[in-house]
C-alpha cells in the first residue's frame, strides 16, 4: 500500500513539471501532504502514539492545509500572476523530470540496506525535482515551492527509518518548513510593492 | 477458439459511436439520437461510391480499404479471458504496433497525395502524436512481458497476476496509460476535437475531408474498431484470471460500455488542450511507463 502511495507522489512530480499554474503547484503540494500522512500512517503504526500524533499532524495539518492557505494568500495577497513562468519549456521540464526519476531509481540500487529502494526512489527524485524548480522557475514564490518539494522529498526518506527515530528529523524538518515560508512569504509581502513582477532576477538590482 | 473471441471484440465495436455520443448528449442535457445512429450513417455511406479528387492518385484510393484491413488484423491479435486471439506468436504486440503504424502511414501518405496543404497540416500533426506515443505503448507492454516472463499477448495477459501491490499498481497505470492512449489514436477530445471543422485546431477531422461514400464509412467504422480493440486490451489487464467463458462476455462487454461512456464523459467535461500542450501532454505517457517498466524491474528481479 505504501508502494502506491509512493508512486502517487513520484507521478505527482511528474504532473508538477508540466503544469502551468500557481494554483496547480499548491494543490499538487496539499496533495502530496496527503499521500505523505498516508505513507507515514502506514510504516509508523508501530511507533509510540504521541510521535505518531505529531508526526500525523505535521502531515495533514501543516503540509496540506496550512501551507497550501498560507500559500494561496500570499498569491492573492500580492497580485501574483497566475502563471508559473519557467525559463525552459514544458516539455524539456517534462524530460529532465524524468531523467531525475530514472537517475534516482539507479542511484537508489546502489544503497545496500534493508530499507525498500522505492523509499529512497521517491526520495532522491522529490530532492533534485525540488531542486530543478529552483533553478527553472523565475517567480520568487515558485522558489517557495520548489523548497517544499524538497521537503517532501525529505520526509518521504525519513518515513523509510522512522520507526526508529522520527521526533528528531522531524521537528528538523517542521523547524525548515516555518522558517521558509515565513521568511519568505515577509520577504515577499514587504518588497510586493516596490517589485511589480517578483521575478528572482530583479533581486540582482538590490543594493545594501 | 480464436473467431469467437474475435468476434466478440468486433461486435460491440459497432455501439462504440453511438454510447459515446448518446453520453455526450445527455451530459450536455439533450435526449441524443440512438445507440445504432452512427452505424446507419455508416450504412449509408456504404451504398454511396466514393468520389475522387483528378490530382488523387491511386494511393488515395487503396488507403482507407488499408487501413481498415490493418484494424481487422490487429483485432485478430487480441486475446480474451486467457483464450488466444485468431493469430498468436512470440512478439506478436511488437507486429501489433507496426500494423497501427502501417495503417496509419497509408492515412498520412492518402492525406498529402490529396495535394490540400490543410491536409498536409493535419497529417504532419497526426505523425507527431502518433510518435509521441508509440514509446508509450512499447514501453508498457515490454514491462508487462517483462513482468510475466512471455512474449505474445496470449501468453502476457494469461500469466499476468497481481500479487503485490507494487503489481498492482503496474497494472492501474498500464490501464491508465492505455485509455489515454486510446484517446490520442482515435483523435479525441483532449487532444483533438472530433466535432469541430475549425482548421486551427483539428487533426484527424481534417486528414479525412477529401474521402467520401465508401471510403468514409470505412474510415469511420475503422474509429469504432480502434475503440474496441483498446477496448480490448484494457480489459485483458482488467479481467482476472481464470474466469469461466460466461462470466468473461458480460464483464467485457461492461467494461466496453463503460469505456465508451468514459470517453463521452470526457468529451462533454474536459477542454481540449492548446495545441502547443499536446506534446508534453502526451510525453506525460511515457514518463508513467517508464516507472511501469522501473516497477517490472523489481517485481521480475532484474534489480533487486
Amino acid at each position: 500500500m505504501t508502494i502506491i502511495l509512493l508512486i502517487a507522489f513520484i507521478i505527482s512530480l511528474i504532473h508538477l513539471s508540466v503544469s502551468k499554474r500557481l494554483k496547480t503547484y499548491v494543490s499538487v503540494l496539499a496533495f502530496q501532504g496527503i499521500l505523505l500522512f498516508g505513507a507515514a500512517f502506514i510504516e509508523l503504526i508501530r511507533i509510540n502514539l504521541v510521535n505518531l500524533l505529531f508526526i500525523l499532524l505535521e502531515t495533514i495539518v501543516i503540509k496540506s492545509i496550512a501551507i497550501p492557505y498560507f500559500l494561496n494568500y500570499l498569491i492573492r495577497r500580492n497580485k501574483i500572476t497566475r502563471e508559473s513562468e519557467p525559463y525552459l519549456p514544458d516539455f524539456i521540464s517534462l524530460v529532465i523530470v524524468t531523467a531525475i526519476i530514472f537517475g534516482s531509481f539507479l542511484l537508489s540500487g546502489t544503497m545496500y540496506t534493508s530499507i525498500n529502494r522505492l523509499f529512497f526512489m521517491a526520495a532522491f527524485s522529490g530532492l533534485f525535482t525540488g531542486l530543478y524548480f529552483i533553478i527553472s522557475r523565475k517567480k520568487i514564490i515558485t522558489h517557495v515551492m520548489g523548497f517544499l518539494v524538497m521537503e517532501n522529498g525529505v520526509f518521504a526518506l525519513t518515513l523509510a527509518a522512522g520507526a526508529q527515530m522520527p521526533m528528531l528529523v522531524n521537528a528538523g524538518i517542521l523547524l525548515d518548513i516555518f522558517a521558509s515560508v515565513l521568511l519568505l512569504g515577509i520577504f515577499v509581502n514587504k518588497i510586493g510593492g516596490i517589485l511589480k513582477e517578483q521575478e528572482a532576477g530583479q533581486l540582482r538590482n538590490l543594493k545594501d | 477458439m480464436g473467431i469467437p473471441v474475435f468476434l466478440l471484440i468486433v461486435f460491440p465495436s459497432l455501439f462504440f459511436a453511438g454510447i459515446i455520443l448518446r453520453t455526450k448528449s445527455i451530459c450536455s442535457g439533450r435526449k441524443g439520437p440512438s445507440i445504432s445512429q452512427p452505424l446507419r450513417d455508416i450504412w449509408r455511406l456504404f451504398q454511396k461510391s466514393a468520389v475522387y479528387s483528378e490530382t488523387a492518385s491511386f494511393v488515395f484510393q487503396i488507403a482507407p480499404a488499408v487501413y481498415f484491413a490493418t484494424l481487422l488484423l490487429a483485432i485478430a491479435l487480441i486475446p480474451l479471458g486467457g483464450r488466444s486471439g485468431l493469430i498468436s506468436f512470440k512478439g506478436d504486440f511488437v507486429f501489433f504496433a507496426a500494423l497501427l503504424s502501417l495503417g496509419k502511414f497509408f492515412n498520412i501518405i492518402a492525406a498529402l497525395d490529396t495535394g490540400s496543404s490543410l491536409e498536409g497540416m493535419g497529417a504532419s500533426r497526426e505523425a507527431l502524436y502518433s510518435m509521441l506515443a508509440e514509446p508509450a505503448f512499447l514501453i508498457t507492454m515490454a514491462s508487462l512481458a517483462l513482468m510475466t516472463g512471455h512474449y505474445s499477448f496470449h501468453g502476457i495477459f494469461g500469466a499476468l497476476r497481481y500479487g503485490s501491490s507494487l503489481s498492482l499498481a503496474a497494472g492501474a497505470l498500464a490501464v491508465f496509460v492505455l485509455i489515454i492512449i486510446c484517446l490520442i489514436e482515435n483523435s479525441r477530445l483532449p487532444i483533438d476535437d472530433p466535432a469541430t471543422h475549425l482548421e486551427l485546431t483539428m487533426v484527424h477531422e481534417v486528414m479525412i475531408l477529401d474521402n467520401s461514400g465508401f471510403d468514409l464509412g470505412l474510415i469511420s467504422l475503422a474509429g469504432s474498431l480502434k475503440f474496441a480493440m483498446y477496448g480490448a486490451l484494457i480489459s485483458n489487464i482488467i479481467i482476472p484470471h481464470g474466469l469461466a467463458w460466461f462470466y468473461i462476455i458480460p464483464v467485457f462487454l461492461a467494461l466496453q460500455i463503460s469505456l465508451a461512456m468514459l470517453v463521452g464523459m470526457i468529451e462533454s467535461f474536459m477542454a481540449r488542450f492548446r495545441l502547443n500542450h499536446n506534446p508534453q501532454y502526451i510525453f506525460t505517457l511515457t514518463s508513467i511507463s517508464l516507472l511501469i517498466f522501473l516497477g517490472a524491474l523489481i517485481i521480475s528481479g532484474k534489480i533487486n
